[in-house]
């Protein structure tokens, strides 16, 4: 058997192993993703509208331009949250994500109904915390149950033409994002 | 000799691993694309089951994908003949489109930025398109202005296009994707 071998056979499977171990730690790690980008435009727990993709600034990549586009990023450490949208003349969608970018809840225009959808997002311990008489009640209120405390929620309304940018764009800055009451 | 060894065995560890990382999260989004024609989508990355892979690519690229309940994104790098997408060229996008409530038809640069053009036209939606008689479309991607459905490509080497059914029928992301009928993609006049 050849000197170098051994030590290159160990280093491919430990090539293997690292190789695991690094996929599974990247959205751990990496610096630059959607939370971190989406950070920069303003607190947490708030609604901001995200400005229109443009050739030369895009806050998230390959956004779709047909959009307007607004986040909530949230934590539900202090408590339960509501989020109030305003619905818009046409489709819409509100798409929850984990902190790490992991979607795992989403609900349309068609899905809400109303003028406005109104819905309570909490974590799970949140939930069972919720007094017996509130969970009755509630069968009429939205909850969304978020895997993990962080979290971040995108609204995206189209835009048919070009003319309702601004509209939409106004309806989607009367969002709401914050505690319950 | 025996530092020697270990230090090699590291090293080659080391390389090939976070290689092999660097390489799968730059490329695709993880397991489970079902391809039609010159179209790619990973339906299962849009959902809370989305494997690790496509989890590392989006944390990677910033991204946040499409939730497959809202809709499926279909990436073309390539026309039919499995050539690359070349801004210089005429691409010719043409034919029936699956059901969905609504479609866009988005092009991007290598990189994933929208490409700077005078008319600011970066897209074209269900609504804005001009449809043929027979419910097909045809939208050409061109380095020059042209009439019908043009999206400008400035003259880019490398382009995507990217087309997004929104409120499309479950069974387009779930089975293996025969039924869907998705235009074809052919480039010529390429310089």
């Amino acid at each position: 058997m050849r000197p170098y071998m051994l030590p290159a056979l160990i280093g491919l499977v430990l090539g293997g192993l690292v190789h695991l171990v690094s996929v599974m730690a990247l959205p751990r790690l990496a610096l630059d993703d959607a939370h971190a980008r989406l950070s920069q435009l303003g607190p947490m727990n708030r609604v901001s509208v995200i400005p229109d993709p443009t050739p030369f600034t895009a806050t998230l990549p390959r956004m779709d331009p047909a959009f307007a586009t607004a986040v909530c990023l949230y934590d539900l450490a202090g408590g339960a949250l509501r989020v109030r949208v305003p619905t818009t003349p046409d489709y819409f969608s509100i798409s929850f994500y984990t902190r790490h970018g992991l979607p795992y809840y989403a609900i349309s225009d068609r899905a809400a109904g109303r003028r406005t959808v109104e819905l309570d997002l909490m974590t799970a311990a949140q939930r069972a915390a919720l007094p017996e008489d509130e969970e009755i009640t509630a069968a009429d209120r939205l909850i969304v149950e978020s895997p993990s405390e962080e979290g971040i929620v995108l609204i995206r309304a189209f835009v048919r033409e070009r003319g309702e940018r601004e509209a939409v764009l106004a309806r989607l800055s009367q969002a709401y994002c914050g505690s319950a009451g | 000799m025996r530092l020697f060894v270990v230090l090699l065995a590291f090293l080659v560890g080391a390389a090939s691993g976070i290689g092999l990382t660097w390489f799968a999260s730059a490329r695709g989004h993880g397991f489970g694309a079902i391809q039609i024609g010159a179209w790619t989508a990973w339906p299962k990355s849009g959902t809370a089951d989305a494997d690790p892979y496509a989890r590392a690519a989006f944390a990677r690229s910033g991204e946040l994908p499409i939730e497959l309940a809202d809709g499926i994104a279909f990436v073309a790098t390539t026309d039919d003949a499995g050539r690359a997408l070349d801004g210089r060229c005429d691409i010719r996008i043409h034919g029936r489109l699956p059901p969905a409530r609504l479609w866009t038809i988005t092009v991007y640069d290598g990189r994933g930025r929208l490409i700077d053009n005078a008319a600011e036209r970066y897209a074209y939606t269900s609504a804005e398109v001009v449809w043929n008689a027979d419910r097909a479309v045809e939208i050409v991607l061109a380095p020059r202005a042209r009439g019908g459905n043009w999206l400008p490509t400035g003259g880019r080497d490398r382009v995507t296009a990217v087309l997004r059914l929104y409120e499309a029928p479950v069974g387009i992301g779930s089975r293996s994707g025969d039924s869907a009928e998705m235009p074809s993609v052919k480039q010529e006049r390429c310089p």
